[in-house]
């Protein structure tokens, strides 16, 4: 299908001529996705987009949706537009990039919000914020992503979420260009009193347009948002010292940065549940064990030291410091401290303490040293080195991603998550880690109940095997899950569901794929929007 | 190699974006934040590093095909590298910048030639230089110097004044300084005046590798026939090709940007500055002086993998990231002149915005050159510099154009100018 001549023309008059392509080279850059192999059994690419049109204001996104329900054609926007959930689902499909909407319309400093369109990414928004004082939710995949899609249409947790919540949560007033067409201000916003409240006065469409996990853009077009900002008690902007890629930034004397280790999951998860109580820590994330039995080497020797590369790591791996120190934080987390005072950095440091001794958990000494301090905080704050994840192989995805309470997680989900990685990384068509590649935030804003997990194989894009190896592994681990009565994690996103499978990933009520549903058919009854969100039942025949 | 050999790399991207901004963590502001001119200026995706590993992904698998569009998208890029140093922090085993330079070499073996580039290689075939001038007038900017001509008597340096500096009359101060300042030092310097040809740089990135390896050795011939044993050039394009690129086909010269002369001379106080020059400047890392000015590694090996499927080289292959790029000279230059003070750019070094002038987009797409220029010279007014130094006469050149252009009032210099005025 491509588009007829009178629809073209129609969208070109939109946009303009400049602003719209539909050159092959165009459509399968568009179509070329991470992920793309696992779900598109091995290809790079997904179905490509009829046309690609990057609209510059709401005006000509209303504009294009409406001539979309006109023409009976679907619409997907993206922001920054990673991660295969982005491409295109299905044939007679325009794709938006929203790159020419990218203005920081806003900070507000004094009632702590930005006002922000698709395409501000969190690295520019903190940027600006830290310049007043503030700073920006940023989402666990980092800086380079959009904090409007993050908040509009994702999960959005982040190393960060135990002072600055999730994305979701941090959405205030929105503009939504629906499915059919109509323009909907949210929040204060639909008061007409400014941006700075999601649900009211005005109405409040939190649960409507993205419940938990979002809509993945399935769901018209999020022009504007309003972010709330928090506190930053750093200098206004941070400054990098070192070359590519050992890049750090000095600790101001307000700030710690920590590798934190135990001697049991229980004493971990132990820890978190005090660090919640004493109410301490800006940033928490397990991080560098991602690379697993991998991560202390590489974040230690490697990546601090410019002259080595990937090419060094299995002598340095080898030699009995590292295996020491690989030891030393098999389960571990970092930690980054900021004090809004001289008083208020003591007093954490002393909780912390006060918190190692009850737990047996120790500061990790090596990653103590000043330099890995540096890198840690520039690491967490700035959330700068996220794509670090590919370094292995180029591929990865999430699996056994959910949020629990500390104790549901490391009893239920850590070893089975282990044991299943263990099977697969025997094979040698996954990247042998250890068996122990998890990562996650210890907590939600305010504290517990979000504590999250993750378990990441490796595999090798560009070898079918390995790609192959790591789609089993990804049904295998939604199979295990079932069988083990934990909920699905995140590789939903990137495997397509069956009805089985959304039972169980959402738990035994049915009904939140049902009321999904119902939902979008009453927002898009020409159902123009994209179908990837995976909890969404099919149609009825 | 051959783009195919690069098809591991299209197929591991992330398609992360991080190619095009400056590294996240060097971000000090929305407004200078973007570090890829040409996704910037042609905003579709396939304008980034990451697009053009799709597209040639999609041109090896036969899934496009050579349209005017795709032309556009392979060249409407400066290849400055800045993609190439933004992908590298993260990423150890992708090559975005050379896949893009593989890209265009096959359109070219493939006939796909871009038209705005035939008139100037056939300057290059008939008249040894790229900009489109009768080689008999070469050699002009050397007249009355008073210094030795190679061809005719052996020198331990020669100075390549490049194809930008032998025909830019304007600009001519620049060369002849650097000359007289070396030679005033009591360095046996020559050059090769009107004998002297295109260095290929320029032929390279437009995707004519047959070329430029044709005037490489040429040029490697002529110098060694002359006993050369460095090379010195105030052109950071021509930097780039002696410096990285001559190497593999077996050059041993040493080669100097002038900025690097010139500072040892300082240091060996064969220079010293009498005069005050009350100035306020900002300085531009020339791409092919920064980040691609790193030096030339030999590696032969292979890819292995370990630990299963864990991607490493055998033996340890070396890594092209901006780290070892010519940074600190021309600063310690600029810091050594009395009166004059230095203000950095948000995005420097490594990670410096390009003037807007290689790659071939100022022969090809001229209003995207000066586009990029003007951006660079927002970003230095911004500074509250009242003028931009550096080291490159195609950065200095495209400046220029673009502040006659802007009726702006920011005054561009070579840092040699600087240092001659301070003498």
């Amino acid at each position: 299908m491509t588009l007829a001549k009178e629809v073209y023309q129609a969208m070109e008059d939109i946009v303009g001529p400049e602003n719209i392509s539909e050159d092959p080279a165009d459509l399968d850059a568009y179509a070329f996705q991470m992920c793309a192999e696992i779900s598109h059994d091995g290809s790079k690419f997904t179905a490509r987009p009829e046309a690609v049109l990057l609209p510059g204001s709401t005006e000509e996104v209303q504009a294009v949706v409406r001539m979309c329900n006109k023409y009976k054609l679907k619409v997907k926007p993206y922001s920054t537009g990673w991660g295969v959930f982005s491409g295109i689902q299905a044939k007679g499909t325009i794709q938006l990039d929203m790159r020419r909407m990218d203005r920081i319309l806003e900070i507000d400093e004094q009632n702590m919000f930005a006002i922000v369109e698709p395409y501000v990414v969190g690295a520019t928004l903190q940027a600006e914020a830290m310049k007043q004082g503030l700073n920006c939710h940023m989402i666990g995949a980092g800086g380079g992503c959009s904090i409007l899609a993050s908040a509009c249409a994702l999960g959005g947790p982040g190393p960060d979420s135990i002072s600055m919540g999730f994305s979701a949560e941090n959405l205030l007033a929105l503009e939504w260009v629906m499915p059919t067409g109509d323009i909907l201000r949210t929040g204060s916003l639909g008061s007409g009193i400014g941006w700075f409240c999601g649900d009211g006065p005005g109405p409040s469409t939190r649960a409507i347009i993205r419940g938990e996990l979002g809509s993945f853009g399935g769901l018209g077009v999020f022009t504007k948002c309003a972010i709330k900002l928090y506190p930053w008690p750093g200098p206004p902007t941070m400054p990098v010292e070192g070359v590519p890629p050992s890049y750090k930034s000095p600790l101001p004397n307000n700030f710690r940065a920590y590798t934190l280790a135990f001697p049991s999951w229980e004493a971990y998860a132990g820890a978190c549940y005090k660090i919640y109580d004493a109410e301490i820590g800006y940033i928490i994330h397990r991080q560098f064990n991602k690379l697993g039995n991998l991560g202390a080497t590489f974040f230690k020797m490697i990546f601090t030291d410019p002259g080595k590369t990937l090419d060094d790591i299995e002598e340095l791996a080898n030699k009995p410091e590292m295996l020491k120190l690989t030891e030393e934080m098999k389960i571990s987390f970092q930690m980054v401290l900021a004090g809004m005072t001289m008083r208020d950095i003591e007093y954490q440091e002393r909780a912390l303490d006060e918190i190692l001794l009850e737990t047996r958990g120790w500061k990790v000494a090596a990653m103590a040293e000043s330099d890995m301090q540096k890198f840690t905080l520039l690491y967490f704050i700035k959330l700068c080195f996220k794509n670090l994840n590919y370094v292995l192989t180029g591929g990865y995805w999430s699996s056994f991603g959910q949020h629990g309470t500390p104790d549901y997680e490391i009893k239920r989900v850590i070893p089975t998550a282990a044991e299943l990685l263990k099977k697969y990384q025997a094979t040698g068509l996954l990247a042998d880690t250890g068996a122990d590649s998890m990562m996650g935030s210890i907590g939600g804003h305010g504290g517990g109940g979000n504590f999250g997990m993750e378990q990441f194989p490796f595999y090798d894009p560009h070898d079918i095997e390995s790609v192959k190896a790591a789609i089993a592994y990804f049904d295998d681990a939604a199979r295990t899950a079932k069988d083990k009565g934990l909920l699905r994690g995140v590789e939903s996103s990137v495997r397509k569901l069956t009805q089985q499978d959304r039972e169980n990933a959402f738990g035994p009520q049915r009904s939140l794929g049902q009321w999904q549903r119902r939902v979008k058919e009453a927002f898009d009854p020409n159902d123009i929007g994209d179908r990837r969100y995976g909890w969404l039942e099919e149609p009825k025949e | 190699m051959a783009l195919g050999d690069y098809q591991a790399h299209m197929e591991r991207c992330s398609r992360c974006s991080l190619c095009k901004w400056i590294p996240l963590m060097h971000i000090k502001s929305w407004r200078f934040s973007k570090g890829c001119p040409s996704i910037e200026y042609n905003k579709f995706q396939s304008f980034s590093a990451s697009g053009r590993f799709a597209v040639s992904l999609s041109l090896l698998k036969g899934m496009c095909d050579y349209t005017e569009r795709l032309m556009d998208i392979v060249y409407k890029c400066q290849l400055c590298g800045s993609c190439d140093v933004a992908c590298k922090i993260c990423r150890y085993d992708l090559e975005p910048l050379e896949t893009m330079r593989e890209l265009r070499a096959k359109l070219v073996e493939d006939g796909q030639l871009l038209l705005q580039h035939i008139p100037i290689m056939e300057s290059l075939r008939k008249e040894d230089n790229m900009m489109m001038k009768p080689k008999a007038e070469r050699g002009k900017w050397a007249e009355g110097l008073n210094v030795k001509h190679i061809t005719k008597e052996s020198a331990q340096v020669v100075y390549h004044a490049g194809c930008n500096l032998s025909f830019d009359e304007e600009r001519w101060g620049v060369a002849r300084t650097a000359v007289r300042l070396i030679k005033n030092a009591g360095v046996d310097i020559g050059v090769m005046g009107g004998d002297e040809t295109c260095c290929g740089a320029r032929a390279y990135a437009m995707g004519y590798q047959g070329e430029f390896t044709k005037y490489a050795q040429n040029n490697i011939e002529a110098w060694t026939n002359a006993g050369v044993k460095t090379i010195v050039t105030s052109c950071a394009d021509g930097y780039y090709a002696m410096k990285r690129l001559y190497p593999k086909l077996g050059s041993k010269f040493q080669v100097l940007h002038t900025v690097e002369f010139i500072n040892y001379l300082i240091k060996d106080g064969k220079i010293r500055f009498s005069k005050t020059i009350p100035m306020t400047v900002t300085y531009h890392d020339p791409c092919h002086l920064g980040r691609k000015g790193e030096p030339y590694l030999p590696w032969t090996g292979v890819e292995k993998k370990i630990r299963g499927q864990i991607i490493v080289h055998d033996p340890p292959k070396p890594r092209y990231n901006g780290a070892k790029g010519v940074y600190e000279p021309p600063r310690e230059v600029l810091k050594s002149i009395p009166g004059l003070q230095l203000v950095e750019m948000e995005r420097n070094r490594e990670f410096a915005w390009c003037c807007g002038a290689g790659g071939g987009v100022r022969e090809a797409y001229p209003d995207f050159s000066l586009w990029a220029a003007k951006e660079r010279i927002e970003e230095a007014m911004a500074t509250s510099a009242e003028a931009i130094v550096s080291t490159c006469p195609w950065c200095e050149r495209n400046f220029l154009d673009a502040i006659n252009e802007n009726g702006n009032k920011t005054k561009v210099w070579d840092i040699i100018e600087l240092v001659e005025q301070a003498i």
